[in-house]
Order: C-alpha cells, then sequence, then structure tokens
C-alpha cells in the first residue's frame, strides 16, 4: 500500500486548483475462480486487480481519475490531470491548496474469517464443487448439464482523504453458484442456486455444498414439466429470500441519492410520508455480521449503519454518499460503494430487507382465491425515475382456493414501484435474505435482499 | 514497469519453469469522460488502465494467472499461478497454444481525431443546452456525457506469435427526462465514432424526442398481438440468446442447437451474418483472444444453421477448424466464445412504416427490460418488461408501456414473418455489436391489464 508521505503528496496535488475535497482509494484485491462443468474442473484463473482512483470535489463538481501504476511520478501526474481539469481551461483557483495532516484511523472488523480462500489447497475448494456437482447430477435422470463455480475475492482497500482520514478495510468474500440444466424431448430448463458470505471457505460448515446443488438440480427438475402461467393481473406471494429482489427493485435503487440528488426518483421529497403500505418496515443494513452485503467501512470510509429506510410505510431515510449528501444536504450514511479503484462510488445497497411483519405465512397463502406463489425468483432492474420495474420468477406454483397447486414456468412480475409497495398488503413472519450482485454506475457490488413471505394484491405477470 | 520490460520477465520466468507453449495476453486502455447535469459540467474523469493474463500448459493442461501489477514478483507469481492452475485442472482438451502462419486482415483505422477534454466539454455543453432547447418539459436531471476511450491487446506466445491491435473512438450520449403531469419520462440516444462526427444536436434532439414520444403512455390489455420488434430490439435479442450459436455452449448441452448445423432453425428469410471488420463500423478486429485470424462468416443462411461459433477448443472437439471466435471478457478471463459485428441482414419487407400498414394493428416495441433475469438463453424462454407504441390501422398509434413480451427464442426465430430493410446497430458492448432490422412476429403473448 502506498506510504502516508505520498498520500498527502497526491491530495494536496489533486487539491492545488481549488477544490475543497480530495481523496485517494487504493486497491489490492486478489480473485480467484475455479469452474467446474461436464464433470470436471474446466478452468481455474486468478487475477490480481491493483490501483488507486483519485477524487477531488469542488462543491458538487466532481473530478476522478485512475491508474493502474503504483510508480509515484504516474500517481501525481494523475493527480495533477485531475486538478487541471476541475475548472477546465480558467485556471481558476490555482493559487489554492491546503495542506493535509493524515491521522490513521482504525474501525476495527467485525466479520471474522477463519479460512481464508485464496491461501488454501485448490484440492480443498475442488472438493467442494464435486460435493455439489454429484448431489446436482444425482438428483434427477433429467440432469443434462451442472456447472459448479467457486469464487473467492480477497479485496484489501485504503481510504484517505483531505479532512485528515486514512484508514483501511479487507474484504473477504467466499460464494458457490451452482447451476443445473434438466433436458427432455429437445427442451431445457435451468436451476441456479448462489449463496455468499462475508467469510472464508468455513461458510461450508453451515452451507453444504451438496444442499446448494440439490436445490438447483429440483428446481431445474419442477420447471421440466410445468406449463406456463396465462398472462394477467394477479394476486402473487413472494417467498422469503432472494424474494426480497422485488423490494430492491421497486423501491431500493430509487432511495439512492444517486438519484434522488438530481430529482430523479419517484420518493425525491418524500421524507415523513407514507409511501408503502403500513405493514412494511424495510432496512439497509451493512453491520451484519459475516452478510454477504456487510462492510466494516463503505468506500469513502464511513463506517456501516443500520438504515431504517421505511418504517411502518413511512419514508425515514434515503442512502447517501458524500457527493450526492452536498446536494441534498445530508451527510454520507455509509451506503457509498464502487466495484473497483476503476468506477467512480456512489450511493448503494448492502444488505436491503423488509423486516418481519403481522401476518402468519399461512394466513398469506390461504387468503388467495386465484393468484401466483413465486417460491424462487431470479433477478430484475428498475428505472428509478418513474419507477418501472421487473424482476423475475424462476419458480411459481398456481394457488387456488388457497392452496398451492401446480408448477408454472418463469414469468417477469413488472409494475411501478410506487403503487407495488403500498399494494404489499401482507407481510409474513419467516425472513430471510439471498445473495447478489446489484450492477449499477459503480460497478457491479455483493449486496443482500431479504423479506419474509409477502402478498402483493395485485402485480402484472408476464406469462402466456 | 512498462509492459514490454515486464514481458521480457514474464518469458524468461516461463523459460525458467521449463515451460514450453504459453501466451501472454495484454490489454490496456485509457481515456478521459465528462458529463453535465443542469447547465454546468459535474464530472470529468481520467483513467489509464492496464492488465496482463499468462496461459501455459503444464501437465497437458492450460493455466491462466493474471494480474494489474507489472513488477518482478508479480512476473513470476503469475507463472507460478498459472502452472498450479493447470494442474488442479481435469479438462485436458483445452490445451492450445495458436501458431503463427495466420493471414491477419489489414484494418485501417475508421477514427482519427482525439479530443481534448476542453473539446469534450464544450461538445457535452452545447448537447445539453440543445435538450433544454427542445423541449419545454425538459428537466434538471437530464445529463450528457461524452467520453474518448482508446484501447489496445496484445498477444505474444511462445510459437512465435506477436501480434497487437490499438483502436480508439469517441462517444456522445444524452438522457433527457421530460415531466408531464408529475410523471417523469426518459429518452437515451448514443453515437459513437470519431468525435469530428459527432453532432450536438442530432443526439439531444433524438434524445429528447424519444422521451417526448413516451408522454401519456398508458399499458395495453393482455392477449395475444402481432409486434413489430424495432431493428434495435430485436438486436437485443439476439444479443441475449447468442449463446443459441456458441459451441462452447452447444458442446456442453446448453444451447439447443446442439448437432444442429445444416438444419432449418429459422424462417426462409432469416440470414445471420458475424463480421469482424464491416467497413462502416468502428468494431474491426483481426484477430481473436487466441490469435487466430478472423472472419466474415454467415451463421444462419435462408434459414439454414451453417456453423456455430468455434475457439480452438470447441473446434478441435468438433473436428473442424476455429471461427476466430475466440474471446475473453476481460484480459483475465478464461477464452470464451463471442462474436463481432453480429446481424440479422436486412429482408425485402421494407421500412418499419411498411411493416406496420403490414400489421395494421398490434404493437411495436422499442424498449425491453430485465434481460439478465427474464431471459433464459439454456431455454430460450424470455418474459420481458416492454414499452413501444401501437399500432393502429396501419400507423404508428399511442405511447404504451408497463407490459410484458413473453415467448420463446428458439420458436421466435422459426415464426419471423417479415423483415425489414434498415439494419440498426446496438452501441458496442465490449468486442461485440449486435444488429437488425425490424421484424414482424405473429400472435406474441402479452401482459398488461
Amino acid at each position: 500500500m502506498l506510504s502516508r508521505k505520498l498520500l498527502t503528496e497526491i491530495l494536496q496535488t489533486a487539491m492545488s486548483t481549488g477544490a475543497d475535497f480530495a481523496e485517494v482509494f487504493s486497491e489490492r484485491t486478489l480473485e480467484n475462480q475455479i469452474l467446474l462443468i461436464d464433470d470436471r474442473v474446466d478452468a481455474i484463473t486468478d487475477r490480481l486487480i491493483s490501483g488507486v482512483g483519485i477524487r477531488i470535489l469542488k462543491g458538487t463538481r466532481c473530478v476522478t481519475g485512475s491508474c493502474t501504476s503504483l510508480e509515484r511520478s504516474d500517481l501525481l501526474a494523475c493527480a495533477r490531470r485531475i486538478a487541471d481539469a476541475l475548472d477546465g481551461a480558467s485556471g481558476e483557483g490555482a493559487a489554492a491548496g491546503r495542506t493535509v495532516r493524515l491521522t490513521e484511523r482504525i474501525f476495527g472488523d467485525i466479520h471474522p474469517v477463519r479460512i481464508v480462500p485464496h491461501t488454501a489447497a485448490h484440492g480443498a475448494k475442488i472438493d467442494l464443487l464435486k460435493e455439489a456437482n454429484e448431489a446436482a447430477r444425482g438428483y434427477s435422470a433429467g440432469i443434462a448439464q451442472v456447472s459448479a463455480k467457486l469464487l473467492d475475492v480477497d479485496h484489501n482497500i485504503l481510504i484517505a482523504n483531505s479532512d485528515g482520514l486514512l484508514t483501511e478495510d479487507r474484504q473477504i468474500r467466499t460464494r458457490m453458484v451452482v447451476s443445473a440444466v434438466a433436458s427432455k424431448n429437445g427442451e431445457n430448463q435451468s436451476g441456479i442456486c448462489s449463496p455468499g458470505r462475508r467469510m472464508g471457505l468455513e461458510m461450508f460448515e453451515q452451507i453444504r455444498p451438496k444442499d446448494i446443488g440439490t436445490e438447483a438440480a429440483r428446481q431445474a427438475t419442477v420447471m421440466l414439466d410445468a406449463g406456463y402461467i396465462p398472462a394477467g393481473q394477479i394476486p402473487v406471494a413472494i417467498e422469503n429470500g432472494f424474494g426480497g429482489v422485488i423490494f430492491h427493485e421497486a423501491c431500493g435503487h430509487s432511495l439512492e441519492a444517486s438519484c434522488v440528488s438530481i430529482g430523479q426518483s419517484q420518493f425525491c421529497g418524500k421524507l415523513g410520508q407514507q409511501i408503502a403500505n403500513e405493514k412494511v418496515t424495510a432496512l439497509d443494513d451493512g453491520t451484519i455480521p459475516n452478510a454477504w452485503g456487510s462492510i466494516n467501512i463503505d468506500d469513502e470510509g464511513t463506517p456501516a449503519q443500520r438504515k431504517v429506510l421505511i418504517e411502518n410505510g413511512i419514508l425515514k431515510t434515503y442512502m447517501v454518499d458524500k457527493l450526492n449528501g452536498r446536494r441534498m444536504g445530508l451527510e454520507g450514511n455509509g451506503s457509498c460503494r464502487r466495484q473497483s479503484y476503476q468506477w467512480d462510488p456512489t450511493s448503494r445497497m448492502t444488505n436491503t430487507f423488509i423486516a418481519n411483519g403481522p401476518d402468519k405465512n399461512e394466513d398469506i397463502i390461504a387468503s388467495i382465491e386465484y393468484g401466483l406463489y413465486a417460491k424462487k425468483m431470479g433477478g430484475g432492474s428498475v428505472n428509478p425515475a418513474n419507477g418501472s420495474f421487473n424482476f423475475a420468477v424462476a419458480e411459481g406454483y398456481i394457488i387456488r382456493n388457497g392452496k398451492i397447486c401446480e408448477p408454472v414456468r418463469g414469468a417477469s412480475l413488472i409494475g411501478k414501484g410506487s403503487d407495488i409497495l403500498m399494494n404489499i398488503d401482507m407481510v409474513g413472519q419467516n425472513l430471510e435474505t439471498a445473495q447478489g450482485m446489484c450492477g449499477a454506475s459503480s460497478g457491479s457490488i455483493p449486496t443482500d435482499v431479504g423479506q419474509p413471505l409477502i402478498r402483493v394484491s395485485s402485480i402484472t405477470v408476464g406469462g402466456r | 514497469m512498462l509492459y514490454n520490460d515486464f514481458k521480457e520477465l514474464v518469458m524468461a520466468a516461463a523459460k525458467a519453469n521449463r515451460l514450453e507453449e504459453y501466451e501472454l495476453y495484454y490489454q490496456a486502455s485509457e481515456g478521459i469522460s465528462t458529463e453535465a447535469l443542469q447547465h454546468d459540467i459535474n464530472a470529468f474523469s481520467t483513467s489509464i488502465q492496464a492488465g496482463a493474463c499468462f496461459r501455459c500448459i503444464h501437465a497437458g493442461k492450460i493455466g491462466y494467472a493474471a494480474t494489474e501489477r507489472f513488477d518482478a514478483d508479480e512476473a513470476e507469481r503469475i507463472v507460478e499461478a498459472a502452472m498450479q492452475n493447470a494442474e488442479a485442472t481435469e479438462s485436458a482438451e483445452s490445451a492450445w497454444i495458436h501458431e503463427t502462419g495466420d493471414a491477419y486482415e489489414e484494418i485501417v483505422p475508421v477514427t482519427t481525431s482525439e479530443p481534448s477534454a476542453a473539446q469534450l466539454r464544450q461538445l457535452v455543453l452545447a448537447t445539453q443546452e440543445a435538450a433544454y432547447r427542445r423541449d419545454a418539459r425538459i428537466v434538471d436531471g437530464t445529463q450528457t456525457a461524452a467520453a474518448f476511450r482508446r484501447s489496445t491487446v496484445a498477444i505474444s506466445n511462445s510459437k512465435g506469435l506477436d501480434l497487437s491491435h490499438t483502436a480508439d473512438y469517441s462517444l456522445l450520449y444524452c438522457y433527457p427526462s421530460v415531466k408531464e403531469n408529475d410523471e417523469l419520462y426518459n429518452g437515451f440516444e448514443l453515437k459513437a465514432g470519431d468525435f469530428t462526427e459527432l453532432s450536438a444536436d442530432a443526439v439531444a434532439n433524438a434524445a429528447v424526442d424519444e422521451a417526448v414520444s413516451c408522454i401519456g403512455a398508458d399499458t395495453v390489455p393482455t392477449g395475444s398481438y402481432p409486434i413489430v420488434f424495432s431493428g434495435k430490439m430485436t438486436a437485443t435479442l439476439l444479443a441475449t440468446f447468442f449463446s443459441a450459436f456458441s459451441a462452447e455452449a452447444a458442446q456442453r448441452g446448453l444451447s439447443l442447437f446442439r448437432g444442429k448445423e445444416g438444419e432449418q432453425v429459422a424462417a426462409p428469410s432469416v440470414s445471420i451474418v458475424d463480421d469482424p471488420f464491416p467497413q462502416d463500423s468502428l468494431l474491426r478486429i483481426p484477430f481473436d483472444s487466441e490469435g487466430v485470424a478472423t472472419y466474415r462468416k454467415k451463421v444462419v443462411e435462408n434459414g439454414t444453421l451453417t456453423t456455430l461459433l468455434h475457439n480452438l477448443t470447441t473446434a478441435h472437439k468438433a473436428g473442424v477448424s476455429s471461427t476466430g471466435n475466440g474471446c475473453k471478457e476481460n484480459y483475465a478471463s478464461k477464452v470464451g466464445i463471442s462474436p463481432y459485428n453480429f446481424y440479422l441482414e436486412a429482408g425485402g419487407a421494407g421500412s418499419k412504416e411498411a411493416l406496420f400498414e403490414n400489421v395494421r394493428n398490434g404493437i411495436y416495441v422499442t424498449e425491453l427490460n430485465g434481460l439478465h433475469a427474464g431471459a433464459d438463453p439454456s431455454s430460450g424462454d424470455f418474459s420481458l418488461a416492454s414499452a413501444g407504441f401501437l399500432i393502429t390501422d396501419g400507423k404508428l398509434g399511442k405511447p404504451v408501456k408497463n407490459f410484458t413480451v413473453s415467448g420463446n427464442f428458439y420458436e421466435l426465430l422459426k415464426q419471423v414473418a417479415l423483415i425489414g430493410d434498415d439494419v440498426e446497430f446496438m452501441p458496442i458492448d465490449g468486442s461485440s455489436r449486435y444488429g437488425a432490422p425490424a421484424i414482424v412476429v405473429n400472435d406474441v403473448s402479452v401482459a398488461g391489464k
């Protein structure tokens, strides 16, 4: 990592044309990936990501730069280019600049890791993949293909800024992604299970690889014999875990300061107002030990927070980063994230979920005369400005007369976030989270979604 | 340390470890970008990036390791890590380091002018102002950005192959937001090319007109409709389901085109081309990620699947030659398969207006969302959030949104009823660019109100 002296020089150079804030984000990340497919280890790739992102602010103007080289001359040249770009060719405020004194701060780590994955032997990891593969293959004769991937990341970051902050964090994450394909009469259906944690290989003592493989194969097999759901607007019961993608897309993105601060959110100016059904309380909590989306500090060096976004339907807070916070008159609240030094950071989610509610799960199913039970969800997307969102049902069942009946194949659920939040009219009690990679302007970052079983009184189901 | 010095250290480390077959793949890019919000520049960014990936054949298998640090320690580390990764790999047939001797297309650079930061800022501000001028309903969330990028790929291997290719381009996009009745509507227009050819007015006007055209959009009743997919949305479907044409996916049972070469897989009017260097494209690539020379080929000709796309490994397995489509997602990744300029050829059904006339009543789809989730390449099933316009009595009608279009890609290829005459391309994505004319498909399931 870079010396305090060099960091200070970079910050001072970057501020020399009048910026009021400067920041250096330095990164050294080891990524490893093992892919098993066709019953064999197909490829092992690893990669060292290393570089520096520099950012300056003057009011709400932001200039950034990134550079893979860690040579002093290259870093200072990058800082100089950034400083020069601040006011265009005007050179205004060129005499500015100030002395920075970096004082180290240690936030500590609430995410213990027992087995750092990249220091473990390949053989140990391959055994985990084989266990998952065998379980998936053994699930049924209809399973035609299984791919099992083990991904691990050791992400070391250093943040120094002109307020004097100097801090570091080490973020270790492990994830297994098993995808199974069932095949019959020239048709394929796939199932996927992809748990991850902010921990090491010990995560597989809690979550057995064979269970991951079995779950992927089960989904593919069930869907192979499923029909299509008819298209239309019906009530939907959405199961826990990845079902939480509905909140992530329908609401979460629209509460990020990156869109709120420039008026591009359906929830602008709605603090203190009711935006969801009163049964809905939702949180973004970056402090859950060893959870996939957790952080000790965000990518601006602000400690992680547990934020109640919506309490009993009332909007309480947004997810805020420093730059957009300036536009909104708010402080950053541990929400600033970036994929790597190459991406400009902005406000993002961490672990975002709907809390347990007042309804019994069995009552939720029993309340639906005809509708869809969405047991497993895929991903989705949203336009935060108008709230139009979509997300995919990976495994669904028809509900008839309050009973879960035959399976139906994947369909997208679509709607407008502000409508759907009001239509979440029953909230169950089996909160669980699931892991995803969330893509947005600052890159792809690990986030948890979650919820208990919920009922949406009416939603458009893209069947056929 | 400069890349060339690093390369020598890596090659020396490979020799010291008695490796016989190995390759170093290098990718670098530099660029500047700037962005306007309201009436001012709010962001500027500059970046210089480089990474290198070493692969070697060791114990009869291939191993990979990559780095962004060019120093002596890393030169040794990636060679040793690649050897360890090879040892633990079990697929032996993927061990190929390409020979010299291919005839490579000479690519004449399409673009030449590199904008200064000041020129880029001027263009962005001019575009942003043009957007505000275009319609009174423009609101302050409207954003414009422009960028210049230059990227280089180089491959050097133990068989004497030493190739490099550099490309650059500028791009300008506008993402306007218009407001009516408290509802926000967005448009988007992106142009890439030589900096001097980027027009602030053209981009701003097209983007704002698109946003304005959506004002007042309602949903449609659930049902079955004839659909005209715009050229860009047809291209988007091709991109989403590209793996249908990948030999790697087919050999793994993840494409239903496995073993279908020579068979009718699409309507007789459908021909699909993969061209690595069309004259009018910014994407012009002479060699693939394994150093194999690229060339133009028809993947589907008059509805018949003529070939899948191959890299060295899949070609060897299938007993054919590589089609030069070996591709790395990024410098560090394993060689997979992807296309270059991959497009559905123009058909004889005329302009999109002629298609509307033919359809009489249906939906013109100009937006498809949620492609990463609502589409499954292994089954071909899709169910996608959509927006567009009604087609009423043969003419473009009211805007519509918040409905889904569902079907199956493999069936859709056979159901293509008419193909328009104007191929539109999506922006370059990595080393691929997808294009298509508008098409007509009858009886598509739509969920709305």
